[in-house]
This record gives C-alpha cells, structure tokens and sequence, in this order.
C-alpha cells in the first residue's frame, strides 16, 4: 500500500512536469509543423540563467520570473533565426520534396541543441550542480504518519495547475488565442482574415518556451543541473506527446500525466534501469494501436 | 537533368570511384603518422554509418536519430559471436552484416508506418533504450563493462609483403575495404533501378504509388540496406577495443547525421567530406585552442559547438550541404 502511494504521489508530482514539456512540443508543432528536438536545450539554457542569478545573490523568485522571460524569448529567437528563414525558403530544390520538409526543420533543432549544450559547458564549464528549491523537499508529515509526499510536490502540482488553466483560458477566451487556433487549423484562411500568420507563430515559439523553461525550473531540483540532465526529458515529453495525440492541447497533458504513472511505477515496482525499455515499448504500442493519440483527430496524419 | 543510364557504365563508374577513394585514403595514410592513421581508420570506418543516413535520409526521405543504436546492434553481435563461439572475427563482421539486416527489418516493419518527426522521435528514443538493454541484462551483455575486443595481429603474408606493420596500419587496412566495398554498393544501389524507386517515394509518395510503387515494401528495404552498413560499421568501430553502450552513445548517431548532412544528403562525395570534418575538426579546433591558450572550459566545448554551429549554418544557407553549394557554383559558371 505504502509502495502504491509512493508511486501514485511520485508519478503525479512528476507527470505534472512531462505535462509542461509536452504541451511544449505540442504548441509548437501545432503552431509552425515542427517538432522542437531543441526545446529540453532551451530549458537547460533558461535553468543555467537562474542558478547564475541565484548564485550572485538574486533571489529564488526574480531568477525565476527572468528564467521564464529568458524561455520565451529565446524560443521567439529560435523561430525568428532560425525557423522562419527555413521555412521561407520551401522552394529551394532540397526542400522540393514532401519528406525533406519535415525532416529539415528537425535537423536544424538537433543543431540548436548541439549549439546550446555546447555553450553552457563553456559558459558554466559543465558540471552537475544543484539547483534550490523555493520549498522543502522532505517528506510531508501528518500527525505522526510520514506522506509519500513533499512539500516541493505539492508546489510542482501547484504550479503546473495553475499553468494549465492560464493556458486554457488564454486559448478559449482571448482573440490571440483563438487567432492561435485558428491558424494552427489553417493558416491560408486565417491569413486571409486579416491575422499576422508569422507573429503568431512567433508567438507559439515563445510560449513554448516559456512552459519548457518553467519544466526545467521544476525538475532540477530533484535531479541536478548539466548539460546533458534535461534530455530524458524531452523523450518523455514526446512520448507523451504522441500517446496524447502530437494535434491536441489537451492531450498532450493527459500524456504527460499517463508516462509520469507508468515511469514511476516501473520505478517502484521494477527497477530503474528498466525505465528507457519501458518508454520504448509503450511508445511502440501507442504508435500502433492509436497512432493519432488518446485526443488526436484522425485525418491530420498522412499515412 | 539526370539521365538514365545503363547499368554497366554505372558499375565502372562507382567501381572506378570506390578505387580512387580506396587508394586516396591509403597514399594519405602514408604521408602520415601513427595517430593520423588512427584517424583515417576512424574515417573509413564512421563513413560506412555516414553513408548508411546518406542511404536512408538523403535516398528515401526517412530520418534516424538511432544509426548509433543499430551500430551497437552490430557490435554486439560480432563481440558475442568473437568471444561466445570464438569464430574469426571477418566472419563474426559478415554475420554483424546480416544480424543488423535482419534487426532494420524489424525497424523498417515499424518505422514504415511512421514519417517525420514520429521517425525522428521514435528512432531517438531507440538510440537511448537500446543501449539499457545491455545494462538490463547483464550476464548476458556484461553490463557496463562491455566486451574487450580488438583486430587481432595482421597474418603472416600480408607482414611479409609489407614489413613491420603497427597497430594503427592495420586498423586502417582492416576498416578500408569495407568502406571501399559500401562506397561501391551505395553508389551502385543510388544510381539504379532500386535508386530511382526510392528518390521517388521520398520527393512525393502519392506519385509513386500511382506509378505502381510499392511504398510501404519500398521504405523497409531501404532500412534494411542501411541497417546492414550501420551494424557493419559498428562491428569495425566496437573492434578498436571496447563494445560497451559507452561507445554508441545517443551523441554517435547525431554526430554521424551531421557528418551526413554537412557534406550534403544527397551526395556520396559528401559523405566522404562530412566524415573528414567530423573526425579532423576536432583536432584542428585543439591545435588552434591549445596555440591561442584559451582556457580548459572552452577548449573541451568548442568542437561540440563548432560542428552544432556548421550544421546550422549549412540547413540554414544551403540545406544540399556543400556537394549542394558546389554544384550551385558550378551552375553559375556555366550560365
């Protein structure tokens, strides 16, 4: 029963957080037909911001607000550089053909996170370091029975919560919102009716950013900060992402939560060298018996 | 405008250019001393995994973030079957060959329901997972601390004809032939029928299939064919010393994409350029740190973000890598 609990409040603290990084993924390929390989890079850049600001005596809360600054605008820089050029130039021979479109775009994020790993080791020279936590990670206690749970849990589920329904209000009751969804749906119309199809990809980018960077602000505490400890990360994140459905908002969060379950209680239950096979296979079995995903919509995926 | 040509002056072509790579690299390796000849082996060696993403992303369109994880596929077989059955190590590389076929049989079954970014992700999550297996089943894969395992001494009659030949030579005449052999089997297969097949699929599937091509078949034999080179290339570079998930990291397989994609997708010639960068730069970038005196934190790091950088650069100005940028010039000048 003990173990149950470990794992339920383990996977959900944890789910919370593959939540964020596939909402991530998903806005972006949602926004500009791109899987972002680079947005875990980005993350770790974002995360190495705050422990420099918190190092020179910032405090907690003001590296974080600026780390999420830095998030959102180093993802608008990652389309306005990068992807945007890529993209403006579909009738280069190379970009000719159907598969290459997709493909190049991902080669160039594979590129920015070389660029990125590469230059926090020169910056901040590569080696593990902690990363604080604004609450403490010790275990909760009521009355005289340990919780399997901490405090920074609680904060993660807390803070992942109200990011949720930020991001559902912005994108059911604002008119940048529904200009998002609209051009995600079909951005030849939407840009017949007058909305600036570019800024609002830009835009996507950013928030992307923003929510991945907040990912890395919320898992490093408990793992530690390198240049390489966010790239399980983004496998779980596109692994939830794909479970979700890679089209749907909401899916993508349902992912997230499902693959912190199944991690955590492969953790648990199995060991933990276990846990790379588990997400290979269930990510093989959620591509074949629902490829489109748990919320995908069917017709958007070419076979 | 490409022609269609006949298939024996396509065969004298890539066994003429298979020759002239082949004697290149070996007058090259003459020039040279024990640690650059290390390197050229390593050349001849990755170019035979660079070649199997020239195959399968320049030909057909697919992405693999994972050739890594089907090198150590390789590996480990030729390991297992060299120390297990204590059979010779060529046939343990020929039986590499096959075991790799057979395991991008598998993947292609899978993978050719999946395009795009799905392959990409897919494939990246296999390069992590595959290596764990090793770990998880450790009396098997001996874990973490893999297998010892080396070229051996060349044989007799090749010291008689050559003299005193080091450990950096032989390495360099073990992994040759097999570059010179895939570099003729790639450049055969990309200019023939099967070639033809597989560049129409990947510029627009709907049209292949209406002219009668078969695109599900089509896809997962071009995964066999560069799983095939892939395990082959792991075999030989595991052979340097060490098969141990250590030595096909994730970091292999997108080094080798951008060996692939920085000397140009479609193109053969730049395969061989791409490889050349990837293994010397590093060594260029140390010569010139270590001259300026920059500082440890930089000069471990800058390899890393010059090729990240180059593979930007190259996707950003001219996504046909330089054979692409060559080929533009040359245009130019003609006009």
């Amino acid at each position: 029963m003990n173990s149950f609990l470990t794992a339920f409040f383990a996977g959900t603290s944890q789910g919370a957080i593959y939540a964020l990084v596939s909402l991530g993924l998903v806005l972006v390929w949602r926004g500009a037909g791109v899987v972002n390989f680079a947005q875990m890079g980005q993350a770790m850049f974002t995360t190495y911001i705050a422990s420099q600001l918190i190092q020179n005596e910032y405090s907690y809360w003001s590296a974080f607000v600026i780390a999420l600054i830095s998030g959102a605008l180093l993802g608008a820089l990652v389309d306005l550089g990068i992807m945007r050029p890529l993209s403006s130039r579909k009738n280069s021979l190379l970009l000719n053909s159907q598969s290459m479109r997709t493909t190049i775009p991902v080669i160039a994020s594979l590129g920015i996170l070389g660029v990125l790993k590469a230059l926090a080791g020169i910056f901040w020279a590569g080696e593990e370091r902690g990363f604080p936590a604004p609450v403490p990670t010790t275990g909760l206690r009521l009355g005289n029975t340990d919780l399997a749970i901490t405090g920074f849990d609680l904060f993660v589920i807390g803070v992942v919560f109200l990011t949720l329904v930020l991001t559902t209000i912005f994108f059911t009751r604002t008119g940048m919102g529904l200009a998002m969804r609209a051009s995600a749906l079909n951005p030849e119309v939407t840009r017949l009716s007058g909305i600036r199809v570019g800024s609002v990809r830009t835009l996507s980018w950013a928030i992307s950013g923003t929510a991945s960077s907040l990912a890395g602000l919320l898992v490093t505490p408990k793992t530690n900060l390198s240049p390489n400890t966010l790239d399980l990360l983004l496998i779980v994140g596109f692994t939830a992402a794909v479970v979700g459905g890679l089209t749907s908002l909401a899916g993508s969060v349902l992912g997230g939560f499902i693959l912190g379950y199944v991690i955590a209680f492969v953790n648990v239950y199995s060991a933990p060298e276990n846990v790379f096979l588990a997400i290979l296979i269930f990510l093989l079995l959620a591509l074949f018996l629902r490829p489109q995903g748990i919320l995908g919509s069917k017709e958007v995926r070419r076979v | 405008m490409s022609k269609v040509k006949s298939h024996k002056v396509i065969g004298f072509r890539s066994t003429r250019l298979a020759i002239i790579f082949f004697l290149f690299i070996l007058l090259l390796s003459m020039q040279f001393g024990p640690y650059n000849q290390f390197q050229l082996a390593n050349i001849s060696t990755l170019l035979i995994a660079v070649l199997s993403i020239t195959l399968l992303t320049g030909a057909s369109g697919q992405i693999s973030l994972g050739q890594g994880a089907i090198m150590a596929v390789g590996g480990y077989s030729a390991a297992l079957l060299v120390t297990r059955l204590e059979i010779s190590m060529w046939l343990a590389f020929v039986l590499a060959i096959f075991i790799s076929a057979l395991f991008g049989l598998f993947l292609g079954l899978a993978a050719a329901r999946l395009s795009g970014p799905y392959l990409a992700g897919t494939t990246l999550v296999m390069a992590l997972a595959i290596p764990s297996i090793a770990i998880r089943f450790d009396s098997f894969f001996s874990g973490d601390i893999g297998f010892s395992v080396d070229y051996g001494y060349p044989p007799d009659w090749l010291t008689n004809l050559l003299g005193e030949i080091s450990i950096e030579e032989w390495s360099l005449y073990v992994a040759l032939p097999f570059a010179a052999l895939s570099l003729f089997a790639v450049l055969n297969l990309s200019n023939t029928r099967s070639g033809r097949t597989w560049r129409a699929v990947r510029d627009n599937e709907v049209a292949a299939s209406l002219a009668g091509i078969n695109i599900a078949r089509t896809k997962v034999i071009v995964f066999v064919c560069s799983s095939a080179l892939a395990g082959l290339a792991g075999a030989i570079y595991g052979f340097r010393g060490l098969v141990a998930p250590s030595v096909y990291p994730t970091d292999l397989s997108l080094l080798l994409l951008t060996a692939a994609v920085i000397g140009g997708l479609r193109s053969i010639g730049g395969a061989i350029f791409g490889t050349f960068v990837i293994v010397f730069l590093p060594d260029v970038i140390e010569k010139i740190t270590k001259f300026l005196e920059l500082p440890e934190t930089i000069s471990i790091y800058l390899p890393a973000l010059m090729i990240g950088l180059l593979l930007l650069i190259t996707v950003i100005l001219n996504p046909r890598g330089s054979a692409g940028a060559l080929e533009h010039i040359r245009h130019r000048h003609k006009h």
